[in-house]
């Protein structure tokens, strides 16, 4: 009897508990989304604050800001300059990019894995090291200012994330359809553009998105590149916020933020579903087989 | 279908060619400064060790590299004592798929934002009169304004705002590809909850953590955005030194400090991968 009833409250103790951490989890999950989500939205709620100081809540409302950022040539000139150095450094890499990774996944070369770390080291070189490296050479062969060091720069920074996700994706494909084809008389070119480039256009898609959100945001490794007329936009935003701290930035912020939004659902919609374990290489993580 | 020989060699040139050029070259010349010397605002070209040697005998520069490793670290435990739990709510306890990618997007959006913007919200949620002073003021927890700008406490706490998604999805990546019945198998042999996640579900996780503690800290030891807007000049940091040395010309001191920060950045890669090839891996 009593047994029994001890196995009885060991069940419903463990039903409790078993809630009650649920509960718990849930919570911690919630409140990690809300600690993860709370900057950006507090900086759309700033960016209509009527006055300039940081005061929460804000006194009133207002769309000055908005205003005064349309009135500033240079963050129009800067957001169109960082989209340009972007989508060039982005074109490279993926023409780049692709030959290698099918060369590192398909070839056993002695020196593959040596030369993967090598593609793959520009992720945690520290940026401000690379920025002044670039500063100095390009410095030396006289190419500073213009458009032409940022996209190099750049390129050499989301390089990496290319080759890391399809390189992955890659590893991942059934040798044996690719032997199919060639079987039934497909060559290189063909196999290349029906068979492999169609089973991997999640990765390339998800892998351009990356690459160009990563060129987007680089401050340290071009702030020496620019030369004030060829600011990029974080440089120019850096650079403001260091002076001045009013809500023009988070009016720009905010603009930002939607543009970010845009460009990654309209990357959604393309591909039809991120399958987000593509970014997994890039984030330290392995693609999962299944 | 293999790529073999010269193929192979012909497919990998132009990233070799592009890392050669603008990656392994720039790097060098830049390393090659700290040989030289500084003098009454010159550059001497000549070949020494003297830049390193009054580097290494300053004790600013032992409190620089030791404000950035203790800032690291500090960032790095945080973001894995956050991210863990994040990871293992998001995998165990959201049973829809839709949602729980849902969540996934929401916690990897920040990344998609410019950390400018990030660190901006951070200098608006921290002033004397932002949100987070506000609610301890209502909560009744203070009733002067604690001063989070300017100063470690903002530094650290933005930094691991912008590291978290680091750290949440190497843990949460390996959260996937473990084999759910071995938990189960740990329950119906009587384990309980804590017991089967001490003994099964933590220990086969460790390469995730492992991965969250290697990519949060080298991110955090090279930051250089937010300790220089959110720091006030009052955080001084290795990334900052680089920076400041070479905006006064002084390129050898600026590459002595650059040095030791990439020597610093690969030990930490190098004894952190060490421990992770010991791991049982899944």
């Amino acid at each position: 009897m009593n047994t029994i009833r001890r196995e009885r409250y060991l069940e419903s103790y463990e039903e409790r508990s078993e809630i009650f951490r649920t509960a718990l989890l849930r919570a911690t999950l919630a409140f990690g989304t809300g600690f993860i989500l709370l900057p950006l939205m507090i900086v759309a709620i700033y960016s209509f604050s009527e006055v300039a100081y940081g005061i929460f809540p804000p006194p009133g409302f207002s769309t000055k800001w908005y205003a005064h950022l349309f009135a500033q040539a240079t963050f129009r000139g800067a957001f169109f300059r960082s989209v340009g150095i972007g989508i060039s450094a982005t074109t490279i890499a993926l023409l780049v990019g692709f030959p290698t990774s099918l060369a590192l996944a398909r070839t056993r070369l002695a020196a593959g894995n040596f030369l993967r770390a090598f593609i793959l080291s520009p992720i945690v070189i520290p940026k401000i090291v690379l920025g002044v490296g670039w500063f100095i050479f390009f410095a030396r062969i006289s190419l500073i200012g213009g458009w032409i060091p940022l996209i190099l720069a750049h390129t050499v920074i989301v390089l990496p994330f290319v080759v890391a996700i399809l390189t992955a994706n890659l590893s991942g494909l059934d040798p044996t359809i690719e032997e199919a084809a060639q079987d039934l008389g497909a060559g290189f070119v063909k196999v290349l553009w029906y068979v492999i480039l169609p089973q991997i256009k999640s990765g390339v898609i998800i892998s351009a998105l990356l690459a160009f959100i990563v060129s987007f945001d680089q401050v340290e490794s071009s702030i020496f590149l620019v030369r004030g007329e060829n600011n990029t936009l974080p440089i120019e935003m850096f650079l403001y916020m260091e002076k001045w701290q009013d809500p023009t930035i988070a009016a720009l912020s905010t603009l930002l933020i939607g543009f970010a939004a845009v460009i990654t659902c309209a990357t959604v919609a393309i591909s039809r579903g991120i399958d987000l374990s593509n970014l997994l290489p890039t984030l330290g993580g392995k693609k999962s087989t299944r | 279908m293999r790529i073999q020989g010269l193929l192979a060699v012909w497919f990998l040139a132009p990233a070799l060619g592009i890392m050669t050029i603008f990656y392994l070259i720039p790097l060098g010349v830049y390393l090659l400064n700290g040989f030289h010397l500084f003098q009454s605002g010159k550059i001497v070209p000549i070949w020494t060790l003297r830049t390193f040697g009054s580097f290494f005998q300053d004790p600013f520069s032992y409190r620089v590299i030791g404000t950035s490793l203790s800032l690291s670290t500090v960032v790095t435990l945080l973001d894995v004592a956050l991210g863990y739990p994040i990871a293992y709510a998001l995998h165990t306890r959201v049973k829809s798929p839709g949602i729980r990618a849902l969540i996934g997007l929401l916690l990897f959006s920040p990344l998609l934002v410019s950390v400018v913007v990030r660190t901006y919200g951070w200098f608006i949620l921290l002033a004397n009169q932002g949100l987070i002073n506000a609610l301890l003021k209502n909560a009744g927890i203070i009733s002067q304004p604690l001063p989070l700008l300017f100063n470690t406490w903002g530094v650290i706490i933005s930094l691991a705002h912008i590291l978290l998604p680091f750290s949440i999805f190497p843990i949460y990546s390996i959260m996937t590809r473990m084999d759910p019945t071995l938990k189960e198998a740990a329950r119906d042999l009587g384990a309980n909850w804590w017991k089967a996640f001490t003994q099964i579900t933590l220990p086969l996780t460790m390469p995730g953590v492992i991965t969250a503690i290697l990519i949060c800290f080298t991110l955090a030891l090279s930051a250089f955005v937010t300790p220089q807007l959110l720091g006030g000049g009052r955080i001084q940091v290795l990334p900052l030194t680089v920076y400041n040395n070479t905006v006064e010309i002084n390129w050898p001191t600026g590459a002595v400090a650059g040095f030791t920060l990439l020597l610093l950045s690969i030990t930490a890669i190098w004894i952190i991968n060490a421990i992770l090839r010991r791991l049982p891996s899944i």
